[in-house]
Order: C-alpha cells, then structure tokens, then sequence
C-alpha cells in the first residue's frame, strides 16, 4: 500500500476508526472546522450495519410507540437530509398499512402519536392506496401516508469522504484494523494498526482518537481500557428481491416486528427485518428461518413476496444501547449516546454508538462538537446548513444511474462489463481512479462497493470475470493476484446468496458454479490443476 | 379457429434436450430405435466442449491423470456414483460412440484414451478433461511443449484476456506472449464470439484475420485464440486458417455466451433430425403418464398442442437449470413425476458456508435414485415404471462440478439408458 | 436521485402481463445468449439483453425512447436461443406501440392507414374494384397468349370455394404477371380457390406499428371476409407476417374464424408428394446451386420446423438434392434477414443493412446462386443486402421455380430469374 508508507500518514489531528456512515460523518463533520482527520476501516466503507440495513430514511413513523424521542429526532433529520444530499435520497414517500389479523387499536393510535412527534401523517382511503401501490394485500383496513424515503448510505459515505478530502485533506485507509492503543499520562498516544492487505503493522500518531466501530465499539473501547460502552448486540436480516416491488416504502401498521418494512433500493426492494439477540458479532449469515419468517410477514402486507425472486439476504449487527431492565431488542432505545471516557481516565478518546442511519448527522456532530472542543476549535459544527457536494465520482452506487447515463451518452465502444446493472467500463476506470487512497489494491470487491457491479440478477458471476479480465486489460493486475481477487468477490457475495438459494436462483448458482469451478477452477487455484 | 392437435408415435421419448438427452438420442438412433426428442433448451449452449469423464476426486489436492484408476477407486469408495455402476468397458464404449457421431457431423474430437488431458481455460488456469474438440487439442500439446506461443484477444471481446491468460499461466508457459487485434470488419463496441465464429465460415474473413493472425505472432509458432473458428463446420474453418497462417492454432473455451456449445447445439438440432429423430426442441413436457399400451406425453409449442406416445422413456431433464430438479424453499423436487429426491435434511444444509469450497456443496449430491437398469425409483422404492430410465446429471450422488465429470455422467449413463430401452423393446416385441 | 418509475408505462409490470410465468424476464439469467445470437445487437446501441436488463431495472423511459425498437424485427431468434425462453419481442411490440403516432417511422404507419383506407385491407391501398379489375385484365392476357392456359381460371369471390387464396399487394399493384405461376399452379393440382375483392390482401403493417387496434381491425375485416365467403381454408400464399398476424391477431383478439389457417408451403409439399404437381430437377442441367430462407413468421414464430422441412423437401424435389445448400443456422434456428418487422418499410435503411449482414455472409457461405423463399419482405432485403454488399445472387419465389420445373413458366413470369436460368429456358 503506497499510501501507507507516506510519511504524513502515521500523524494527524484526529483518528477515526469505523468507516461507516457515522465514522465517515465525523470525518466530514471536522473537515468543515477546518480539522483533518484520518479514517480507517478494518473493511472498506459501510462494511457493518450501515451498509446493512433497509436504506430507509426514516420519518420516524416507525418509533412513534416505542420511542418517541427518535421518532422526533427522525423526523428532523429526514428533512434536513432531503435538503442537504438530496443526491443520496429517494423521495418515495412511506405507507403504514394494516391488514386483516393487525390490531385495530394500535392503528387507531397511530396518527396521534404521529402528531406528538411532529411527523406529517395523513389517513388515506384503503383504495386509494392500493391504487398508489397496486401490489399491496386486498385484506388492507387502513393506511397513513407519512415522509419515509429511500437513502443510499454507501453514496453518503463515499461523498463524505471526498468531500473531506477536499476540504482538509482527510485520508481514508481501507483494510487498516485496530490492535491496540499505546497510553501514557491520561491519553492515548498512538493506534497501533494491521495493514490487513500488506500484513504490516503500523503506529498511527494523533491528538484525538474517535471510535466509531458500530457494533465493534465496545470492544475497540475496550482496547483502551474502557468498560463505559455496553452494548446489545442485535441480528437483523434482510433480502433483496430481484426487481423493485412497491414505490413507496411500505411499513406495516403495528408494533415494530419481523418482516414490517419493505423500502425501494433503486431497482430492487429490500424486505426485512428480522431480530435476534446474538452475542458474537463475526461469522453472521442468514438462516433459512430468518429468510423465511420475513417472507412470511412481509407477505401479508404485499403478497407477491411470497413467490418473488430473491437475490440475496444478508444480516447485520445493530448495536443497541443497553438500558436497565429486560425489554425486547425492539424496545430498546434507538437513540445514540456519546462517551467521552473521562470516568476512564482518559481525555482525548470519545465512543459514539448506537443510532441509526437516519440520524447519523447528528451523532457524527455531537462527537465532533467534542473532539473540536478538545482540540481548542471553537467553530461550530455547520452539517446542518452545508449541503454535501454532489459527487461526479461517487454516482456509481446509485441503482439505475449507469444504465441511464450510458444509453445517454450512447458510446458504443464503452462496453458494459456488469450487465445486470449495466455499469460500463468507463464507470469502473473512473472508479478505480478516483480512489487514490486503494490505489494498488484495488480490487473486484472494492470496485463492486463504489458500485452496482454485482449487485444484479447474476450477483457478480459474469461481471467478476468481465470485470477481472478487463483489470488485467488495464494493467491493474499483472499475476495471478486478479484471480484469487476473483474467487474471493465471488465468495464474498455467496455469503449473501446461500440462504436464498432456491428457484430461479438455484439455477442462476448452477450456472455460475459450472463457469468458476468446473472451468476456471477457482475451487482448487491454489492446488495443482 | 380450428386447432389439431398433432400426435407422434415413437418407440423411444426422450426427455430433456442436454447432453444426455441428445446422446440418448444418438444411441438410439445407431440403434434403429425410432425416437423423438424433446424437453427444454437446457444448459446445452453454455458447455466448452470439453467432455469430462473424472477430473477431480473428492477432497483431493490433485486432478487426476488416469481417469479409469480413479473410476477403480470411486467404485471402492462408493455404490451409489452413477459411474461405478457402469462397466468401465460401456463407458469406453459411450465415449467412442458419442465422439465418432460429432466427428461425423463435422466437430472431430481428440480420441478418447487412457489418460485425461490438461485443457486450458480462459483464465489461464488448466482444468482435466478427457476429450477435447479437435480445434483445442493443439493447445495442451504446446503447454506440454512449451512450444513459443502467443495468446491473441480481440478488442470489444469482453471476458476474454489473452493478457489475464498469460498472467496466470505463465509459470508454466515461459515465454508466451500475450497479443490484442481487432477482428476483421467488427465496428466499435462489444462483439461476440458467435458473431465471430459465423463470420469465420466465410473465406473472405478468414483471409483478413490470417494477416491480423501472422502480423501478431511474432516469434510463435503456436497462436492461441478464444473459441471462434467457425460454427458449422470448425474442423473445416481450423485447417484453412492453419494453412493460411502457416502456424499451429487453438482454440480456448470462453464464459457464456460462447461458441463451442452452440456448436454442439446446433449440430443436434440438425444431425438428429436430418437421421429421422422427430426433435421437438425449447418445449417443456407438460404431463407424462404410463399406461399399458405405453407412455404419453403431452406438451404444446407456439402452434399447439403436441402428444407423444412412447413405448420407453428415457428422463434426461438435467438439474436446477434445465428444470430436471426444483429447488423449493422447503425441499428438492422433481417436477414432472415428482419422483422422490434424495437430499440433504434441509435448505440451511444445501449449501456450504464457502462458496469455492473444493469440497462442494451437498446441493449437488442430490437427484433422483435409480435400480441397477438406471430406472428411477418411485416412492415405494421400486422402479416407478419399467419403461422409465433416468440418464445425466439429475441422478443422485454425484457432484458433477467439483468432481469434473458432467459429460460423462451423461454420456456414459444415456449409453446405459438406451441398452436398457434396447431390452425392454425386445420383450414388448418378444 | 431519480425517480426510477415514472408513472404511466412499467414495462416490468406489461411484461408481467403479457408473459407467461416461469418466461417472464423475472427468469434471466444474464447469460447473454440472446444478444450474442442477435443480428439487432448493437444497433443503436442496444440488443435484447440489455432491453430486458433496461426493462428490470425500470428505465422504463430509455426503452419508451429507444428507435432501437424499429431495428428489432421481432424475429424470436431471441427467445428460442434463451434457456429460459423469455419473450423480448412482446416488450418489444409493447414499446413500438407507446409511440406518438406521429413519431413512428412514417412508412410503417402509412402502410397500416392505407390498409384501413378500404375493404382490401392492402397495405399499398389497392381498392378492391382494382383487384378485380388487374386479376381479370391478367387473367385475359395469359388466356390469349398461353395456349396451354387459355381456360386459365382466377375465381373471385366464389362463394363456398375450399381455398380462400390472400394475395401480397406487391403483385397486383407494381408486378401483377407474377400471380399468374400461383394460379398455374392451382389450376393444375384441380385446387377449388378463389381470390376475394374483400380482405384479399395478405400484408399487415398495423401488426408493426404497434397499434393493436388497428392490427385487429385489419385482422377482423379479413376473418369476416372468410367467414362471408364461406371457404374451408384461408391459404396463405408467398408472404411470411401475412401468415402471422392472421393467426396470431385471430388468437390474440378471440376472432370467431370459421375456416383453418393454412400455407401455401405446406400445400406444394402435399401436392409434390401425391404427384399433382410433378416437379423434378432434370431442367438443373448445369447443376445451379440454391439455398433457401426460412421466414422467421412461419417456421420459428408460428409452425416451427416442420414447415422448414416441408420447404427443403419442395426445394430438393425442384432443384435436385445435391443443388440444395442450407444456411447455417437455418429452420428455426435462422436469422431473420431483416426485411421483418417493417424493417424494410421504416426508413432506417442504413440499420437495416447493417442487420442484413449477417444474413448476406450466411448466404455467402453457401455460394449459392439462388436463394428461394415464399417471404416477399425477405425476398426484398435479401436482394437489396446482394446488392448492397456485392454478391451475386438471385432470389426467386417457390411458384416461378416450380413453374420452371413443370415447363410452364410464361415468357413474362421470369422477372427474377437470373441469365443463368433463362439461359436453360430458352
């Protein structure tokens, strides 16, 4: 990794450890105080439940009994974020639907409670919204509109990124983990970091030091002593149908549960979610039963779930605060909390955890407010009035912007390497330029996050090997790196198809394996051929 | 409107439109079995052309070299494979037949031997096969050779990198080089292989691509290209380019949509028909029944309703792509009999946690159970109908992915399928 | 962020409609088999697998847009190559449809107005009193000046007749001499037919436009026409849609037809077989090579193979076995040659011959000197591409060629026949 052995990386004014949309939200959130910072991931971007959720952009809707205080701070988010990145954002609008078997009592509540928390809700007609959303159950009872929209947090955080660059010269590192921290006198001195790709160990020197490791926060925190971070951990597991369901997001009408929101990705919908106490925070998969017990329930809202194809299911660790007493997961609050770990001794670390997406501006500006105020910066944080730079380089993510921008441009000789979601090459060499901070290592896998690719019917089994050859067609690989990069794409986007493995998907694997085992043999690269 | 609906009668139906249903057919025909033919598209246009008799045993580091030691070894280790329950002299037999019948109608194979074969693969990687199309044979000579050899890709050929190829071979290969041309008369943007191979039929296109040929090779004395010489008549279209260039060439096989199993599709499609086999292709059986007087089947095409009346059966449906099996959320079926599948116990066992697992994935263990005459068996465990055989890649306890072995299941039980039809004739005759 | 699903047109939810399950584009793989066997791919841009793609991921305005949809002939080859048998030409069908009139390539949409323009339902607006009239001054012609036929028939509008015989306009309009080997061929096999002055015409650009209405409107006239008249059989002569969207549009619309759809091909095969037509090669003394295409509107879109087979056993009886050379791919696995589809009629003459090419390197292939085909949008792309691209052969129809055969082929019956065959005739 060159970047690495740039002599400005081990010193900065502040680490950031977690590349998820909080982490990355800091980054920016400093930048604009004119503070540089450096991220690191022990992934890439998004890698834990930021890139692993609905993609909803909540009104709040959805808390209004349980947590009312979220609820609020949902709702003001959500416009502010509609302002700021509309970029990120599709406006589609939530239904709250109840069907037959719901409780009406809870319905009946529903709008006041909407009220107290300031969220918009208006009742609307059971025909008219079967009308707006032709695909939901004719056993409907009663229906609200509210402001629930679609956002695409692997944009956010890639645009948070760039834009922090820009403004301060912010570096991102991928692939760099946490080891531990060297302290003396009251503060952390250094992170001490794997290069997980080189394998190389390095120091990373900084005044301030922020965890932001979603659900690893407690046990970074613990790297440096800290036992103030107690968290629960939560799996929760989602699918992706093939193709876009509904317009809107749908949400059922009833206490929160499994399979109760179903929210539009672009071209796809994703279905979910499930939730289940877990106390391990690696080796999460979906199981046959959490797949099953969404498609259940969301068929009742929507019954064409029932027989969709799914083209994959993933589950991800929520990090909840843990509270007193013994309330279920979903009753546990949603809100954030902020630790600045002076009750452990320590004045230059704070942990920001629990949330959620929706409102992760305000957590990334209520640690940032604290690292500033440690560092002597008294501008105030302005995330809530500057809006995030629509990013040229950052569009791939977007579902449907490739295929829209090059039947447009209608360059014949751009060939399409992802033909599912139509991104071209051009796409890609843009993608792999405009990421200075992967440079050499850039990968399959790292191309597939800043984009679609991979993301469609065949999950990456043509557009891998298009996408391989082509990198070696660049020069980008010159050995057989390319192909265990390959295999290791293709196993990594497995994870999120085992479960859902049946139909049409069933025959789609049979194909794909046919092709990367039976021909190229990527089953046995390492063994004699 | 008025609609009839039209009526085949056939001593044989074949079911399934794969490998095995188009062997099955072959046999048949050299036979003097009357037959038709029919069954989905299936996953016939996305083979190499290779035909993979046992490449990898299971779990193993190696592949293996002497396939009929390794089938000795298989029949040790298990009863059940459904190529240790065919004689290896059969399955010698099925290859030579089955290759003798493509040689004929213009795709010669290497002769199938002893030993499997080294092929390459467009990644640069070798897989073993048993035998290869004559038009890739000369590719694992020049690797064992290590002949001076270049690798040539085309521009808007996409998935196919002579510069990825050399990368991963070229421990083995030193020297090779690694070439980029524009195909004769293609225009900007992506071009496929099939569009290459049809223009090859013309001499005019050969000319242009031996210029383009010999100004690459450089030193070489052996080119490697993708699998484009020709469609129809690739034997054909391989010599004149070799006389042409004056060079050694191969062809490699490359990722769908590629050339070599069209090939093959379309030489059945004519072959089988021009020979008197009534082909009903790209139809799904609707319903198949057995009654005393025989089998009916019953499908539609675009024009209508279609009746076969069979005195056998022969189930060739293949696996998940071809629709022979269906992966439902709770089990594996067979959707046309719904004959029982052997299977893992349930959907969280059907696959492992890795997808490159060597081991392979249970999933693909299972299929249908036959007797010792390859008819399937129904639920009470005996022979569902004696008239009804099973022959590819749908029966059970194999893996015919990891273990490279696909055509052979196929061809080696089609040719046992068909011995057994031969049999039950002669009694309804006798 | 764009709003990906403007309200209005879902191609994802038409195709959900139109296609049966388990074909719908649900069902693709990806692979690519379609593009890669499609003579379309590339025009414009665009090929079947990147519209199915468009369509799934809800460009639903780029496909409404696409002129790509006027270079797709809506041939099939598409869905018969895809292992999931998925039907592009449908969509395809749909989005020429979504159109403004007035957008749409103005050939093909004067072709539909002038067939609805009348009873004919010609596509070249021929009045049905001027068929009467051209058929009749024909019919006297070759009643005077062929001996051997000066008790020639051409029945019109004969009530209770077997055939109800369509006729393609380009006949009686621009070259009405080349129905007289039809009515040769008739008369000599003892065939009860009869020509109608009402939905004689076999044509049908409605079909192309995308206007269902319209297609159903021209489609219901000629039922009606049929059912009046009484006849046993609608015969479909050398015209490949006419076939189509005759028993398509009668499907498709539940038209109440009282009579059995029919082709002429199949009928030659017969007649060859029971020795009323009887053909030989013996007149091939210089051993003259033909080739034959497949109109993808009655062998792969309709009948399948077995009218293909039917068409080689005609071809082989008329022009020896060994003069007979397939294409490759052929029967239902051809390329439509791209006269389909109102491709000829739309003005896009570059696109077409660039769809064309495919078709002039497999006829190239072959080295024949004559392709046959009982298509005339076929029979004019592929003379247009020989012209275009610099080959050397001919196209006839069945008729004049088994006319040849028999020694009855009038002097002024042998527009398309080449030096090579005159020779021999003279």
């Amino acid at each position: 990794m060159t970047s690495a052995q740039d002599a400005a990386f081990p010193e900065t004014e502040v680490l950031i450890i977690g590349g998820g949309v909080t982490g990355t939200g800091i980054m920016r959130d400093l930048a604009l105080r004119g503070i540089r910072s450096i991220l690191i991931d022990r992934h890439d971007l998004c890698a834990g439940a930021s890139g692993g959720n609905h993609g909803l952009l909540h009104s709040g809707a959805r808390y209004v009994s349980t947590d009312p205080h979220s609820a609020r701070e949902c709702m003001e988010e959500n416009e502010l974020l509609k302002r700021l990145a509309p970029q990120c954002i599709e406006d589609t609008g939530g239904l709250f639907v109840a069907v037959a078997g719901d409780a009406p009592d809870f319905a009946g509540q529903f709008a006041g409670l909407c009220e107290r928390a300031g969220i918009p809700c208006e009742e609307i007609a059971v025909g008219q919204a079967r009308r707006l959303e032709p695909a939901l159950s004719d056993k409907l009872f009663k229906a609200y509109r509210v402001p629930d929209a679609a956002i695409d947090p692997f944009r956010l955080a890639l645009e948070n990124v760039n834009h922090s660059r820009a403004l301060a010269g912010s570096v991102y590192h991928p692939h760099v983990e946490i080891l531990g921290f060297d302290m003396a006198g009251g503060e952390i001195r250094a992170a001490h970091c794997r290069d997980n790709r080189s394998g190389r160990l390095l120091a990373i020197h900084a005044r301030q030091f922020v965890n932001a490791g979603g659900a690893w926060a407690m046990n970074i925190a613990r790297l440096a002593g800290c036992d103030d971070v107690r968290l629960l951990y939560s799996k929760g597991t989602l699918l992706v149908s093939n193709d876009r369901i509904a317009r809107h997001v749908v949400n059922r009408l009833r206490p929160p549960d499994d399979g109760d929101i179903l929210v539009p990705g672009g071209t796809v919908s994703l279905l979910g979610t499930t939730s289940t106490r877990v106390d391990d925070l690696d080796n999460i998969g979906p199981t046959a039963a959490e797949v099953d017990r969404n498609i259940r329930e969301g068929a009742a809202m929507i019954p064409a779930l029932a027989g969709a194809r799914y083209i994959r299911a993933f589950s991800r660790v929520r990090p909840l605060l843990q509270g007193g007493g013994t309330a279920e997961d979903r009753a546990v609050s949603r809100g954030f909390a902020l630790s600045d770990h002076l009750s452990q001794g320590l004045a230059n670390f704070c942990t920001i955890t629990g949330g959620k997406l929706t409102t992760f501006r305000r957590m990334a500006e209520s640690a940032s407010d604290l690292v500033a105020r440690r560092l002597g910066n008294h501008r105030p944080g302005t995330t809530a009035s500057v809006p995030l730079p629509d990013d040229e380089t950052s569009r791939w993510t977007e579902p449907g912007a490739a295929p829209r921008r090059w039947v447009r441009a209608g360059d014949a000789g751009d060939t399409i390497l992802c033909e599912c979601e139509m991104v071209s090459r051009s796409a890609v060499n843009q993608i792999v330029e405009h990421a200075p901070e992967i440079g050499e290592e850039m990968s399959i896998e790292a191309i597939a996050m800043r984009s679609r690719a991979g993301k469609g019917t065949c999950q990456g089994s043509f557009c891998g090997i298009r996408i391989c050859s082509h990198l070696y067609d660049t020069g980008h690989y010159r050995d057989a790196t390319g192909l265990a990069h390959l295999r290791d794409f293709l196993d990594e986007r497995f994870k999120g198809q085992r479960s859902i493995l049946w139909g049409q998907q069933a025959a789609q694997m049979e194909l794909a394996e046919a092709l990367h085992c039976g021909l190229l043999g990527l089953d046995s690269l390492e063994q004699d051929g | 409107m008025k609609e009839d609906r039209r009526q085949f009668t056939v001593q044989l139906a074949v079911i399934g439109t794969g490998m095995a249903g188009f062997a099955a057919a072959v046999f048949a025909l050299n036979r003097n079995i009357v037959t038709a033919l029919t069954g989905n598209t299936g996953a016939l246009a996305y083979t190499t052309g290779y035909l993979d008799l046992l490449g990898w045993p299971d779990g193993a580091a190696s592949s293996i070299k002497d396939p009929w030691q390794a089938l000795d070894e298989l029949r040790k280790a298990s009863a059940h494979h459904p190529l240790v329950r065919i004689s290896a002299d059969d399955i010698r037999r099925a290859f030579a037949e089955f290759a003798a019948f493509l040689g004929e109608h213009g795709i010669a194979y290497t002769v199938p031997g002893e030993r499997n074969v080294t092929a390459l693969t467009p990644a640069g990687t070798v897989k073993p096969t048993f035998c290869v199309p004559a038009t890739m044979a000369a590719g694992p000579k020049a690797l064992a050779a290590k002949r001076p050899c270049a690798i040539v890709d085309f521009e808007g050929l996409m998935g196919f990198s002579a510069r990825e190829f050399v990368a991963n071979i070229g421990d083995r290969w030193p020297g090779l080089a690694a070439r980029r041309i524009s195909f004769p008369d293609a225009g900007r943007g992506e071009i496929y292989p099939e569009v290459m191979a049809r223009s090859l039929e013309l001499a005019v296109t050969r000319e242009k691509l031996a210029a383009a040929l010999k100004a690459a090779a450089g030193d070489a004395e052996v080119i490697g290209l993708p699998a484009i010489l020709g469609m129809h008549r690739p034997d054909h279209v391989l010599a004149e380019m070799q006389r042409l260039t004056g060079l050694d060439l191969f062809e490699i096989p490359t990722m769908p949509p590629s050339v070599p199993g069209v090939r093959l599709r379309e030489l059945f499609e004519q072959a089988l028909p021009g020979r008197g086999v009534t082909l009903i292709p790209q139809r799904k059986v609707a319903a198949l029944r057995f009654d005393e007087a025989g089998a009916t089947l019953d499908l539609s095409d675009n024009f209508g309703p279609i009746r076969i009346l069979a005195q056998a059966v022969i189930l060739a449906t293949g696996r998940f792509l071809s629709g022979g099996l269906e992966a439902r959320p709770a089990a594996i079926r067979e959707p046309l009999l719904d004959l029982p599948v052997t299977q893992p116990a349930g959907r969280g066992d059907w696959y492992r946690e890795r997808y490159t697992d060597a081991r392979g994935h249970p999933i693909h263990r299972a299929g249908i159970e036959t007797d010792a005459a390859f008819r399937p068996l129904g639920r009470d465990g005996r022979a569902y109908d004696d008239r009804l055989h099973a022959a590819g890649v749908i029966l059970a306890h194999q893996d015919w992915i990891r273990s490279r072995s696909g055509a052979g299941i196929a061809i080696a039980s089609a040719y046992r399928a068909v011995q057994e039809v031969e049999r039950t004739l002669s009694r309804g005759r006798g | 962020m764009q709003e990906t699903s403007p309200a209005g047109i879902s191609f994802k939810d038409k195709a959900l409609e139109l296609l049966p399950e388990g074909a719908n584009f649900e069902s693709c793989l990806s692979c690519g088999l379609c593009a890669s066997g499609c003579p379309a791919a590339g025009i414009e841009n665009m090929d079947p697998r990147k519209f199915i793609r468009l369509a799934l991921l809800g460009m639903d305005a780029e496909l409404a847009a696409t002129p790509w949809v006027w270079c797709c002939t809506e041939c099939k080859r598409c869905q018969h190559v895809c292992p999931m048998s998925i039907d592009v030409a449908e969509l395809v069908h749909f989005a020429r449809g979504l159109w403004p009139e007035d957008r749409k390539p103005d050939g093909i949409v004067r072709s539909c107005q002038l067939a609805q323009a009348n009873d004919s339902t010609s596509a070249m607006g021929m009045p049905p009193a001027d068929m009467v009239d051209v058929v009749d001054e024909v019919l006297q012609e070759v009643r005077a000046t062929q001996p051997a036929f000066k008790h020639l028939r051409a029945p019109m509008n004969k009530r209770g007749a077997r055939f109800f015989v369509n006729q393609n306009s380009r006949e009686p309009m621009s070259e009405p001499e080349e129905m007289v080997p039809l009515w040769k061929i008739l008369d000599l096999v003892g065939a009860d037919w009869t020509y109608s002055s009402k939905g004689w015409a076999a044509e049908n650009f409605c079909m192309f436009s995308g206007n269902e209405d319209a297609w159903r409107e021209v489609i219901a006239k000629r039922v009606e026409a049929v059912n009046e008249l009484g006849c046993e059989v609608w015969l479909n002569t050398e015209c490949g849609h006419s076939y189509y969207t005759m028993w398509q549009g009668v499907r498709r619309f539940g038209l109440d037809a009282h009579f059995r759809l029919e082709h002429l091909m199949t009928y030659y095969a017969q007649w060859i077989r029971e020795g009323k037509l009887p053909v030989n090669a013996d007149w091939n003394t210089r051993g003259i090579k033909f080739t034959v295409q497949d109109p993808c509107m009655i062998v792969r879109k309709a009948y399948g193979d077995s009218i293909a087979e039917d068409m080689r056993f005609v071809v082989r009886s008329l022009v020896g076995e060994e003069n007979f050379i397939d294409m490759q791919p052929n029967r239902s696995a051809n390329y439509c040659c791209g006269g389909g589809g109102g491709f000829l009629q739309a003005g896009m003459t570059a696109q077409r011959r660039t769809y064309g090419k495919r078709k002039f390197d497999q006829i190239a292939a072959t080295g024949a000197a004559y392709v046959l085909t009982p298509c005339h949008n076929c029979h004019s792309q592929i003379q247009d591409i020989g012209r275009f691209y610099g080959g050397h052969y001919g196209v006839v129809h069945f008729w004049t060629l088994i006319c040849l055969s028999l020694g009855i082929l009038g002097k002024n019956e042998r527009l398309y026949l080449g030096p090579d065959l005159r020779a021999l005739l003279d």
